[in-house]
């Protein structure tokens, strides 16, 4: 019974961190329609900064440098390489991110090698008890932070006014650029709610298992993630994440750590088979 | 496609074949003369290393051409099919004891009817969904060889082989590996220089550039995209088991997401949808993955070590992405292109219309 709840609070933490990382995959989804595999390599990055310039600048410091610092990078991004490929096949854009992903790898490389930074610890680590169960407080906070990003999204999406004009420039470019709506902007505005939820994932990552340039590796489970729950939803990224979160954990916790490391994709496999558009995602009939 | 002035076709025969003069003849022997000597020109067991890889990688990117450059079905997993095919042709030979030149084609086979198997979500899937579906098969196949049947796989170790012999010669240093490489790898790229010329080369093309109008005019996208992810595995495969009795071992991490991934950035460089293309880009990226192995070593005597390890670690990360962001933006239709272009421009030379 304990293992069994221990198992669950790691598989919701790291749900919880999948989930940060896939709302950020949707978001650039949704107005782009370019899958950002260099998600993880961005956090990565956001962890290293996070974790090399928080004893130098301060914590408060540190944090606002490393927001800013990966949502320029993130806006760099968009900018340089992305905007050219608008109108190329999917293939292009595919590999761009992927490519980009190599570069941020091999960037993160070279400006910190390859060793283990420590994280700046930023949630006391007295557990919190209710009766008799104990849950150690960054679980919490990683809960509480999926909750308002969630909330804070759908909000934004439905009451907004640029929320609106994401949700258009996703319907269609061509019609939302004749309403008004800047739709460059819209593009880079994404990447930097995506770099900001990089950066909100960090902080958990961090928390965890400290700064490493191999940290991008936790964005190749955010695609499981992504595509169970759908594309282009924001509910579907949340329950996506931790579905992944949780099985990985205990999959892991009580079957063998390979085939953790296996479940999400053929979760994976089988979603896209009976539901190619993901649980909560938007189906697009097309007959072929 | 561009000709020399003077090069009238009239019939359909004449329009679609590759060699039309007999410049084209005489040049098309002399490379088969090359070919045939190039362990007498570079005798050095590198440079005859890194050919063989070359050759072998050719093969791989043929399959991976026809499957995505031609058909349009995007596929993130095909290292791991070349694994198949290796790990195939390595349990032929120890297991049933088969001769190398039995288990070539079954390994081969192996690794097409696999490839169906994963290609089987391409009834419903197409374009985005089906690249993630062709990554969970990357995962999915890497993980089955490295925690399945750990006595007969052998897990993260791998599998090892005697070298391959044929009667009494025994295929064990670079020249002989190169005899027994090079003309698998020509026979190969000449099925798939035609086959693209063919009704199945005409219909994958069909289906990549408009789904719905290929199956209005009557080609069942179902069979053809099957056909399509055998044929792409077959040569995958091909690859794998060359790529056996080159290492004489497999391992799960020779065929690791990150090799599916560079194939993908090969033939965006080649150029996707051309032959050429495959041989060019692979060219392209093996030469450039030497010149960075061979600049670690001195980067080591100029710069401090410990910045040099770090340079030397990430040039390979960073220079590739950067290659690929490059080619993307800039050309995106790949050195196969650029060839064209050249060649027009000498064939029009000293005017400047035609490119």
């Amino acid at each position: 019974m304990y293992f069994l709840f221990y198992f669950t609070l790691s598989g919701i933490f790291l749900g919880a961190i999948y989930s940060i990382i896939a709302l950020g995959i949707v978001i650039i989804y949704k107005s782009t329609k370019v899958f950002n595999f260099a998600q993880g390599h961005l956090l990565m990055v956001a962890v290293l900064l996070g974790a090399s310039t928080a004893h130098k600048l301060g914590i408060i410091g540190g944090m606002i440098f490393s927001v800013a610092a990966t949502a320029f990078i993130a806006l760099l991004l968009e900018r340089l390489t992305l905007r050219p490929l608008i109108g190329q096949p999917l293939i292009a854009a595919l590999l761009m991110t992927i490519a980009l992903g190599y570069l941020l790898e091999g960037g993160a490389l070279m400006v910190w090698g390859e060793g283990l930074y420590r994280y700046p610890e930023l949630f006391p680590s007295e557990a919190i008890s209710i009766g008799s169960i104990m849950i150690e407080q960054h679980v919490v906070w990683a809960f509480i932070v999926v909750a308002v990003c969630f909330t804070a999204f759908v909000l934004f999406y439905q009451k907004a006014v640029l929320g609106k004009a994401m949700r258009a420039t996703a319907e269609d470019h061509q019609v939302s650029q004749s309403m008004g709506i800047r739709v460059t902007h819209i593009f880079s505005i994404s990447w930097v709610i995506a770099a900001i939820l990089a950066y909100g994932a960090s902080v958990f990552l961090g928390s965890l298992s400290g700064g490493h340039y191999l940290n991008s590796h936790l964005g190749l489970k955010a695609i499981p993630a992504v595509l169970v729950g759908g594309l282009d939803s924001i509910t579907g990224a949340i329950v996506g994440g931790f579905i992944v979160g949780l099985l990985e954990s205990l999959v892991t916790g009580y079957l063998s750590a390979e085939l953790g490391e296996v479940v999400p994709f053929i979760v994976l496999l089988i979603v896209l088979l009976i539901k190619p558009y993901g649980l909560f995602g938007l189906v697009r009939i097309e007959r072929i | 496609m561009t000709r020399p002035a003077g090069v009238f076709d009239v019939r359909y025969e004449q329009d679609v074949a590759i060699l039309r003069t007999i410049p084209q003849w005489i040049t098309l022997a002399l490379f088969l003369v090359f070919l045939a000597i190039v362990p007498q020109l570079f005798p050095s067991r590198f440079l005859l290393n890194v050919i063989n890889m070359i050759l072998i990688m050719i093969i791989a990117m043929h399959g991976l051409n026809i499957l995505t450059g031609y058909a349009g079905q995007i596929s993130v997993g095909h290292a791991a099919f070349m694994g198949v095919g290796a790990y195939a042709c390595a349990s032929f030979m120890t297991i049933w004891g088969l001769n190398f030149f039995i288990s070539l084609p079954l390994a081969a086979l192996t690794a097409g009817l696999v490839g169906i198997l994963f290609g089987l979500p391409s009834l419903r899937l197409k374009g985005f969904y089906l690249a993630m579906a062709t990554i969970a098969a990357q995962f999915i196949i890497t993980a089955f060889f490295l925690h399945f049947r750990p006595d007969l796989f052998r897990g993260a170790a791998g599998m090892s082989i005697e070298p391959v012999r044929l009667g009494s010669i025994v295929f064990d240093t670079q020249e002989k590996l190169y005899y027994l490489i090079m003309p698998i790898a020509a026979v190969m790229t000449y099925f798939g220089q035609n086959l693209v010329r063919s009704r199945l080369g005409r219909a994958f093309v069909a289906i990549r550039d408009n789904d719905l109008a290929a199956e209005i005019m009557g080609i069942s996208l179902f069979g053809y995209k099957l056909r399509a992810f055998f044929i792409g595995c077959f040569f995958a495969g091909t690859a794998g088991a060359l790529n056996i009795a080159f290492r004489w071992t497999v391992r799960p991490d020779q065929y690791s997401l990150m090799d599916s991934i560079w194939m993908l950035g090969i033939i965006i460089i080649g150029g996707m949808g051309s032959i050429l293309g495959g041989i060019l880009g692979t060219v392209f990226i093996k030469v450039l993955d030497e010149l960075v192995s061979a600049l670690t070593p001195f980067l080591g005597r100029v710069l401090p070590p410990e910045l040099a390890s770090r340079i030397g670690a990430s040039t390979g990360l960073v220079l590739f992405g950067l290659v690929v962001v490059l080619f993307l933006i800039l050309e995106p239709r790949g050195l196969a292109h650029r060839w064209e272009i050249l060649k027009g421009r000498f064939r029009h030379w000293p005017f400047t219309y035609g490119h």
